[in-house]
């Protein structure tokens, strides 16, 4: 009997270890991709890009990672249960940026030099539309419900709205100066925009189109993840994270993480932030609970992870 | 020549329309040295803010503000060519502090939003000093000229920092 209990217990063990998130971070200065398995907190494997990745975006069903190379002028295509890149497609300009549509494709690029968004098909490989935004397009995110997409354009100090449907641009929202990572909340109502210049956070309402809270956090905030009614926001110069309440957009507390905090996602079951420290060559785990950094794990050389990086293993 | 016209026009737009536009990699780089002194005494040396003349680059110090979060000073440099920068954060009982370089012209040095640390560390009795930089290059846009590139930027960041760290190990070894 208790041997059975035992057995059972590592049954659940072994299965809670197989749908464990993993990140894909992308490592700027040492140009790959670092596979971190986040349930064992150790890295796994490391997938050679080149062109000095930047953004990432993974796909809703995990399958996917799509990679940025600004350098390298490409979109890099990788498949994350086989841990090798597929394709890379060429774009123009200096590819940053980077969304996938909740269905799996297209996948968007900002192109931040030549102030436009590129569609691209992962299916033919090819860019099969330009959109046309504002200047220097940076962040980008799709609504929940694949009909809007966003774009942070950091030179225009706007957040430009497009329709899906039609890839026309319906609508530029004020926000603060120099935008650069943008997050849409799980209900697709609001969106949050790190601004760089002014060092606050604008809270955007979807419907109305327009900026309705503007909250301030720390030195070049970068990216923005939102977990448990509350927003984590990376203060690329203070080495911190700001928390702040969604609701009242009071701040909670600052955690300090490595140097030069970036990319930053909520695991997906809500119990975890994770922080790429571009200097520090270290992914923070902050616990949600207690707001405190509970493990670092080491990434390549220069971590960046700008978008969305963490899967949910099949 | 034409190039060279356009460059300049570029690196003007750069400059007047976005300060902090900058090109697409970040750079890092950080050199240290091991210094025969205790911390507080190589602390003294170098952790004021207001005084860089342990650099020999440096010909002058000007500014305001102290060591207080939001200081300035601007540097006046041996040959010519001025770097403005501002304070950061300060932490005496770390013996660190951080700074940013507000106003630069890419000839004085290539780079652009440019952000550096100095940390005093002991090393068993010894000191070590350590000095981090992270900086994008001096070109805003993509297919920099070389003058103005990823490499250009580190190679010139680094030969300040070696050229500052010896010269603060010279002084404080050789005057103890």
């Amino acid at each position: 009997m208790k041997a059975l209990v035992a057995l059972a217990a590592f049954g659940l063990v072994l299965a809670g270890g197989a749908c464990a998130d993993e990140a894909f971070v992308t490592n700027q200065s040492s140009d790959d991709l670092s596979v971190l398995d986040l349930a064992a907190g150790q890295p796994v494997a490391t997938i050679p890009i080149g062109g000095r990745p930047a953004g990432v975006a993974v796909s809703t069903d995990g399958a996917r990672a799509y990679v940025t190379s600004p350098e390298g002028k490409t979109l890099s295509i990788v498949d994350t249960a086989a841990r090798k890149v597929l394709a890379q497609i060429s774009v123009a300009g200096g590819p940053l940026g980077v969304a996938v549509h909740p269905s799996g494709k297209p996948v968007y690029v900002a192109d931040w030099y030549n102030h436009k968004i590129h569609v691209v098909d992962p299916d033919s490989k090819s860019v099969t539309a330009d959109i046309q935004v504002g200047l220097s397009p940076s962040g980008l995110a799709v609504t929940p419900d694949g009909k809007t997409l966003l774009s942070a354009d950091r030179d225009s100090n706007e957040v430009s709205v497009v329709d899906v449907a039609t890839q026309k641009r319906t609508a530029r929202i004020k926000v603060g100066d120099r935008p650069f990572g943008v997050t849409i909340d799980a209900k697709g109502e609001r969106a949050y925009v790190a601004n760089v210049g002014t060092n606050n956070v604008s809270v955007i309402d979807l419907a109305k189109r327009e900026t309705v809270a503007t909250v301030p956090v720390d030195e070049r905030p970068y990216a923005v993840a939102l977990v448990a009614g509350k927003a984590f926001v990376t203060n690329q110069y203070a080495n911190s994270v700001s928390v702040f309440d969604l609701t009242s957009f009071a701040k909670i507390t600052d955690i300090p993480v490595g140097d030069y905090p970036e990319g930053i996602e909520a695991s997906t079951d809500g119990a975890s932030v994770y922080v790429s420290n571009w200097f520090a060559n270290t992914l923070s785990k902050i616990d949600v609970a207690t707001l405190k950094v509970v493990k670092d794990i080491p990434t390549g050389d220069g971590p960046r992870a700008f978008g969305t990086f963490i899967r949910k293993t099949p | 020549m034409k190039f060279q016209l356009l460059a300049a026009a570029a690196l003007a737009v750069g400059a007047a329309g976005a300060a902090d536009a900058h090109g697409p990699t970040r750079q890092k780089t950080e050199q240290t040295i091991e210094i025969n002194a205790a911390p507080d005494k190589v602390w003294a040396v170098v952790g004021n803010f207001q005084d860089m003349s342990w650099h020999p680059a440096i010909q002058k110090t000007e500014g305001s503000g102290g060591n207080d979060k939001g200081a300035t000073r601007k540097l006046t440099l041996q040959g010519g060519g001025v770097i403005e920068e501002e304070l950061n954060t300060f932490d005496a009982a770390k013996m660190m502090y951080s700074y940013r370089i507000t106003n630069v012209d890419v000839k004085v040095l290539p780079v652009s939003n440019y952000s550096s640390k100095i940390t005093v560390k002991d090393a068993g009795g010894k000191s070590q000093v350590v000095w981090d930089g992270a900086f994008y290059r001096g070109f805003p846009n993509n297919d920099p000229p070389p003058e103005l590139s990823d490499e250009a930027a580190k190679k010139a960041v680094d030969g300040v920092y070696k050229a500052g760290l010896e010269a603060l190990k010279k002084k404080i070894e050789g005057g103890s």
